[in-house]
C-alpha cells in the first residue's frame, strides 16, 4: 500500500514546479529580471542543496562508524587496536582472529552461535504462526467476547515484558526449563505487541478475496491459509525479520535462563567476555564482527519489508 | 481418509485429540520440576572449576582427574559468572561434590561444607599461614589452598630513577611518587579503571591500623581512620595521576607494559610478561602503611579445594580431595607454575620453585610470608563485600562523604555479622 | 467445488465455521501462552512476593508484607526509579527530537533516499550488547587514543576518563549516545511514513497564501500533522526506556558486580534476584511494584495523549 497522497518531497517539488511555467510565460525586461530572481533562487536552492546533502553524508559516515570500527578491530591485532597511532586499515587483516575463535574442543563461540540460530529460528517461526492466527481471530472472527480477549491482550502491553522477567523466570523454572531450548524459545512465542500488529494488519486486509473464499466454500481456516496467508508474505516476512533480529540480538532473558554455558546464546557469550576481569580486544572484537555480520546481511537483503511493514501498520497520521 | 465411515472417522479424529491433549497436559505436569529447574548427574564425582585465564590449565585439570582411579571424576570447566552459578547451585539446585571456592561462614552455617581437618591431617604444617587463615572458621579447615595469588605495586625502576624518586614506604611518598611521574600520555599509578575501588579489598584498612571484622565480630572499618585513608584515596582520584579508563583493567599488565603508567597495582601472574618486556627495569612493592598504626601489606588470596557436606558421595570426595591436593605434588607444583605464576601454598614446594627462587619474584614471596593477610575472611560474606565496596565507590569516585558511608556500609555488614555469631 | 467436498470435511468445517470455535482454535494458542507466560507469572509472583524465598523459587516462610516494605525503603531501589527518570528525561526527548530532525532532512533529499534510509537504520541490526563493546572499549575508552578522546585532543582538550569518573558523570553521555545510535533509525522510518501521509494540497494551499517554503510550513502544517506519530514515537520510546538494561549491564557492569550509580531498576532487579543474593521474595516484590508503577504511568500517558482510543 503506497502512501495516498503526495510526492515524497512535497514542499520542493511542488514550489519549484509552480514557479516555471509563470516564468515562461512572459517576455521583456520583467522577464529578466524575473529570471534572474529565478537564478538567484536557484543558486540558492543549490546551496541549500549542498549543505543538505553534506549533513546527511556526515550523519551517515557517524553512523557507520561503529561498524567500521568493529570490522576494523577485529581484523587488528592487540597491538594495533591498543596502539596511540591510528591506522585506518590494520596492517595485515588477521582473520586468524575469527578462526581462533572457534579452534580448540567445545568453542564457545560456536555454541553460542548454534543456540542463536536455532532459538531465532524457533521463535520467529512460532511467533508468526501463533501470534498471526490470533490476529486473524481479532480481526475477523465475529466472536462474541473478542473484545474481551482483546482488551486481555492489550492489558499486557501496558507492562513491558522485560520488566516481569523475574516473574517468568519464576513460572519457567518451575516448570523445569531452567539453561533448556524451551526455556528459551516458548515464553517468547506470544507477544501481544506482535498479535496487535497482525490485528492491524487483518483488518486492513481486501475484504473481496476472502468473500470470494466464503463463495468457494472454504471456512475460517481454509480462507486463512489459501488465501489471506498467500497475500500477505511481504507483511509476515516484515515482523519474521523484526523477530529473527530481536531474538538474535536478546540479551535480557537468555541471560537470565540460560544459565549453564552449554545453553548460552552468542550475546551471552559476548557480553561474558566483555565483562570479564581479563579481557582479550582482538578477540573480543572478532567475536562481535562474527556475531553482527549475519544480521547485517540479512538487513541489507530484507530490510525493506521492514520498512515497508512500518510504513503500511505504520502509525497514521 | 476421505470417503470411510464419518462416524467413525471423527470419533476416532476426537479421541486422538483428547489423548493429545492428557498426554501433552502429562508432559508439562512431568516437567513441572525442581526449585531451580534442573536435573541432577549420577555415577561418579563431579568437580567444578572456574574459567581460569591461562591457556592450558583445563587440560592439565582433566588430566589429573583422569589419573584417579578410584572414582571416576568428572570435571566442569565453568565459563562466566562462577561465584553465582556456584552458590545458587550449593544452596539450591544439583551441587557439585568437588569444587574450588572460599571458605565463607555463611556456608559453613548453612553446613554445606564438609570439614576437612582429617584430609589435612599432618600436611597442615606445611601450608603458609596466610592461605590456611583464608580457609579455617572456628578452628576447623573447610578448604584445601591449591594456589595463593597475591597483588603488589610494580614500577619502572629507570623512570623513578630519572625523576629521582626512591620507591615509596608511606602512602604519602605514593601519592607524590604518582604525581610527579605523570607527564604526557603516561600517568603515575595504575589501580585498575574503578580506581581501586573494586580490587584494594582490605588493603587500606591494613594501612591504617583497621581490618574488615575485629577479633570479637564487629565491623571494624566504622573508624575516622578509615575514613582518612578513603579520603586520601579519594584526593589521589580526583589529582590527574591515577589512569583511568585504561582498554584493559588491573589484572591485565598491558598498561603497564606500553608506558601508559608508571606504577601498577596487579597480580603475580603478570611478572613473566613485565620480565620479557622489561628485563631488570622494574621492582615491586607491598601496599605501603598510611600513618603510624598501619603497616605494609599485600592481600593473599586462595581458592581452596573443598567437598559438598550433603551429597551421596562425600568420603569419596575427601579422599580425592586428599589424593590430588595433599598427596600429588607433582600435580601441585603443575598447577601452580606450569601454566600461570601462582605461588604454591606449601611451603616445601614453593621453597623449590626455580622461578620464585630469585628477582622480584621472590620478592613478592617474602612479602606474602612477612606481609600477607587473607584478602576475603571467611567471615566476610558476598553481601558485605558489596556493601562495602559501594560505600568505597561512593567516597572514592564520588566524593561523597567516608564517615557516612562508611557507617552505613558497617551497619550492613554488622547485621550480617550478627547473623552468622549471633 | 463444493459438491465434491468430502462430507466429513465439511462436518468438521462447519462445526469450525462457528466463530465461538473458529476463534478459540485460531487464538487458543496465542491465549494459552499468554495465560502460562504473562498472567499466571504476575499472578504468582504476587503471591511469592508475600514470603520469604531465597536461592529458591518455592516460598518458605510467610512474612506479609515485609518484603514490600523492604524494597520501597531501600535507598538502592529507590535510587534506581531516579536513575530511570533521568534517563527517560535524557533520551526520549533526544531520540524524538534527533529522528524527526533525520525525517525530515532524508524526505527533503531526492537523490539517493533509499541508500541513506538503509544507512541510518542500518544499526537496528546492531545488538546492544555489541553497541556496548564498542562503545565501552573503542569510542569511549578513557585513555588518549580512544575515539572520544582523539576528537578532544583536535580542540586541545584533556581526555577523560569517561566511564570511571562519576564527578561529572559522563557515563550518561556514552549510555545516551549508545542508544540513540541504535533507535534514531526505527523512528526515523515512523517518522518518515508520517510525513508522506500529510496531504500535498495543504502544502500548496499555503504557499497560494503566501507562506514561504521552510520555518512556518514545518510549524504550522508539518509538526501539527504529525502530532499522533509523535505521540507514538514518544510513547515507543519512553516503553523501551523502561526496559533498560542491556546496556547499563555490559558498560558499567564488570566480573558480575554492578557499581552503585546509575544502576535502573531492571538492573537492581536482577542482582536482588538472580545475583549472589538469590532473594526471589524481594524481587518479585520489586517486579509487582515497578510492573504497578509502569501501568499506571503508560495509563496516564495514554490519556494524556488521547492515544489507544481510535485503534479499536
Amino acid at each position: 500500500m503506497t502512501p495516498a497522497h503526495g510526492p515524497s518531497d512535497g514542499p520542493a517539488r511542488t514550489a519549484g514546479a509552480r514557479r516555471s511555467p509563470a516564468a515562461a510565460g512572459r517576455a521583456g525586461p520583467a522577464a529578466a529580471r524575473r529570471s534572474a530572481e529565478h537564478r538567484r533562487r536557484r543558486r540558492a536552492t543549490l546551496a541549500a542543496g549542498v549543505l543538505l546533502y553534506t549533513v546527511l553524508v556526515a550523519a551517515a559516515a557517524a553512523f557507520l562508524l561503529p561498524y567500521y570500527l568493529i570490522a576494523r578491530n577485529g581484523l587488528s591485532t592487540d597491538e594495533e587496536i591498543t596502539s596511540p597511532e591510528w591506522t585506518l586499515i590494520p596492517g595485515s587483516l588477521q582473520w586468524s582472529n575469527i578462526t581462533d575463535l572457534f579452534a580448540g574442543p567445545g568453542s564457545l563461540m560456536a555454541t553460542g552461535l548454534w543456540n542463536s540460530a536455532v532459538v531465532a529460528v524457533l521463535q520467529t517461526g512460532g511467533q508468526l504462526l501463533v501470534c498471526s492466527l490470533a490476529g486473524y481471530a481479532l480481526a475477523r472472527i465475529p466472536y462474541r467476547h473478542a473484545g474481551a480477549v482483546f482488551y486481555a491482550i492489550v492489558a499486557t502491553l501496558m507492562i513491558p515484558a522485560a520488566v516481569t522477567f523475574v516473574p517468568t523466570f519464576v513460572m519457567v523454572s518451575s516448570l523445569g526449563w531452567v539453561s533448556s531450548l524451551r526455556g528459551l524459545v516458548i515464553p517468547m512465542l506470544f507477544s501481544g505487541f506482535t498479535a496487535f500488529l497482525f490485528r492491524q494488519f487483518f483488518l486492513n486486509f481486501p475484504a473481496e478475496l476472502e468473500d470470494a473464499a466464503r463463495v468457494d466454500g472454504l471456512g475460517y481456516w481454509g480462507t486463512y491459509w489459501r488465501v489471506v496467508v498467500p497475500n500477505s508474505l511481504e507483511f509476515f516476512a516484515a515482523i519474521g525479520l523484526i523477530t529473527f533480529i530481536g531474538s538474535w540480538n536478546a540479551f535480557l532473558w537468555p541471560l537470565v535462563i540460560a544459565q549453564d554455558a552449554e545453553s548460552w546464546t552468542v550475546q551471552i557469550v559476548l557480553s561474558t567476555k566483555i565483562t570479564a576481569q581479563t579481557i582479550d580486544l582482538q578477540e573480543l572484537f572478532a567475536a562481535a564482527m562474527v556475531s553482527v555480520a549475519p544480521l547485517v546481511l540479512v538487513f541489507l537483503f530484507f530490510q525493506r519489508y521492514i520498512v515497508q511493514g512500518v510504513t503500511e501498520t505504520g502509525i497514521k497520521g | 481418509m476421505r470417503g470411510q465411515d464419518r462416524t467413525g472417522s471423527a470419533h476416532t479424529r476426537r479421541r486422538f485429540l483428547q489423548m493429545a491433549g492428557v498426554s501433552a497436559a502429562a508432559a508439562v505436569a512431568a516437567a513441572c520440576g525442581s526449585d531451580t529447574g534442573r536435573g541432577g548427574g549420577g555415577g561418579g564425582l563431579s568437580h567444578w572449576y572456574h574459567q581460569y585465564g591461562e591457556d592450558g590449565v583445563e587440560e592439565a585439570v582433566r588430566r589429573y582427574a583422569a589419573a584417579y582411579d578410584r572414582v571416576e571424576v568428572s570435571v566442569q570447566w565453568t565459563p562466566g559468572n562462577y561465584d553465582t552459578k556456584l552458590l545458587s547451585a550449593l544452596q539450591g539446585g544439583s551441587p557439585p561434590d568437588v569444587f574450588e571456592y572460599q571458605t565463607k561462614a555463611d556456608l559453613v552455617r548453612a553446613g554445606t561444607l564438609a570439614p576437612l581437618d582429617d584430609v589435612i591431617g599432618d600436611a597442615k604444617d606445611d601450608f603458609s599461614a596466610a592461605s590456611l587463615a583464608s580457609h579455617t572458621f572456628e578452628g576447623s579447615v573447610y578448604g584445601i589452598p591449591q594456589a595463593v595469588d597475591t597483588q603488589f605495586l610494580v614500577y619502572r625502576k629507570s623512570l623513578l630513577d630519572d625523576a629521582g624518586l626512591e620507591p615509596p614506604t608511606s602512602f604519602e611518598a605514593l601519592v607524590d611518587a604518582a604525581r610527579s611521574l605523570t607527564e604526557g600520555d603516561r600517568k603515575g599509578l595504575f589501580l585498575g579503571n574503578n580506581g581501586g575501588t573494586d580490587v584494594l579489598g582490605p588493603v587500606p584498612l591494613w594501612s591504617n591500623g583497621l581490618d574488615y571484622v575485629t577479633d570479637d565480630h564487629k565491623a571494624g572499618f566504622d573508624d575516622p581512620a578509615a575514613a582518612e585513608v578513603f579520603g586520601g584515596l579519594h584526593d589521589l582520584f580526583e589529582s590527574g595521576a591515577l589512569l583511568l579508563g585504561a582498554p584493559t583493567d588491573w589484572s591485565d599488565p598491558s598498561a603497564f607494559l606500553q608506558g601508559l603508567t608508571a606504577m601498577q597495582w596487579t597480580g603475580l601472574w603478570t611478572l613473566p610478561q613485565i620480565e620479557e618486556e622489561f628485563p631488570g627495569d622494574y621492582g615491586v612493592l607491598p601496599w605501603p602503611a598510611f600513618g603510624g598504626d598501619g603497616s605494609a601489606s599485600v592481600p593473599v588470596g586462595a581458592f581452596g579445594a573443598m567437598a559438598y557436606a550433603d551429597g551421596p558421595m562425600v568420603e569419596e570426595a575427601k579422599e580425592y580431595i586428599k589424593w590430588l591436593w595433599i598427596d600429588q605434588t607433582e600435580y601441585q607444583e603443575d598447577f601452580n607454575l606450569g601454566y600461570g605464576f601462582h605461588i604454591p601454598p606449601r611451603t616445601s614446594l614453593a621453597e623449590k620453585a626455580d622461578e620464585l627462587a630469585s628477582g622480584p619474584a621472590a620478592e613478592v614471596v617474602g612479602f606474602v610470608d612477612g606481609l600477607g593477610r587473607p584478602s576475603s575472611p571467611p567471615e566476610w560474606t558476598p553481601a558485605m563485600d558489596s556493601a562495602y565496596k559501594d560505600a568505597l565507590t561512593n567516597i572514592i569516585k564520588s566524593g561523597k562523604d567516608p564517615e557516612g558511608e562508611l557507617k552505613a556500609a558497617a551497619g550492613t555488614v554488622q547485621g550480617e555479622l550478627d547473623k552468622i555469631f549471633g | 467445488m463444493p459438491a465434491s467436498a468430502p462430507p466429513l470435511r465439511r462436518r468438521i468445517g462447519a462445526l469450525l465455521d462457528r466463530p465461538a470455535w473458529a476463534f478459540w482454535v485460531f487464538a487458543g494458542p496465542f491465549m494459552i501462552g499468554l495465560a502460562v507466560f504473562s498472567y499466571i507469572p504476575i499472578l504468582w509472583s504476587v503471591y511469592l512476593s508475600f514470603f520469604e524465598a531465597r536461592n529458591t523459587v518455592a516460598p518458605s516462610e510467610f512474612v506479609g508484607l515485609r518484603n514490600y516494605a523492604q524494597m520501597l525503603t531501600s535507598a538502592a531501589f529507590l535510587d534506581s526509579l531516579l536513575t530511570f527518570t533521568l534517563f527517560a528525561l535524557f533520551i526520549v526527548p533526544t531520540t524524538v527530537a534527533a529522528s524527526l530532525a533525520l525525517a525530515l532532512l532524508v524526505n527533503r533529499a531526492r537523490w539517493a533516499q533509499p541508500f541513506l534510509r538503509s544507512v541510518y537504520f542500518l544499526p537496528a541490526a546492531c545488538s546492544y550488547v555489541v553497541a556496548a563493546l564498542i562503545w565501552k572499549l573503542s569510542i569511549f575508552n578513557g585513555v588518549r587514543f580512544g575515539l572520544a578522546n582523539t576528537v578532544l585532543g583536535w580542540f586541545r582538550a584533556e581526555p577523560q576518563a569517561w566511564l570511571s569518573v562519576t564527578d561529572p558523570p559522563w557515563y550518561w553521555l556514552v549510555l545516551v549516545t549508545l542508544r540513540l545510535w541504535l533507535q534514531v533509525g526505527f523512528y526515523m522510518l515512523i517518522f518518515l511514513a508520517g510525513l508522506q501521509r500529510i496531504p500535498a494540497v495543504l502544502y500548496e494551499a499555503a504557499y497560494v497564501d503566501g507562506a514561504r517554503r521552510g520555518w512556518s510550513t514545518l510549524r504550522h502544517i508539518t509538526l501539527p500533522q504529525l502530532r499522533t506519530t509523535t505521540a507514538a514515537v514518544l510513547l515507543l520510546n519512553l516503553i523501551a526506556a523502561y526496559q533498560a538494561f542491556d546496556e547499563f549491564y555490559n558498560v558499567l557492569g564488570s566480573d558480575g558486580a554492578y557499581p552503585p550509580y546509575a544502576r535502573p531498576p531492571l538492573v537492581y532487579l536482577y542482582y536482588t534476584a538472580l545475583g549472589s543474593g538469590q532473594d526471589f521474595g524481594r524481587g518479585t516484590a520489586g517486579a509487582v511494584i515497578l510492573a504497578l508503577l509502569i501501568a499506571i504511568v503508560t495509563l496516564l500517558q495514554g490519556r494524556l495523549l488521547g492515544f489507544g482510543r481510535e485503534r479499536t
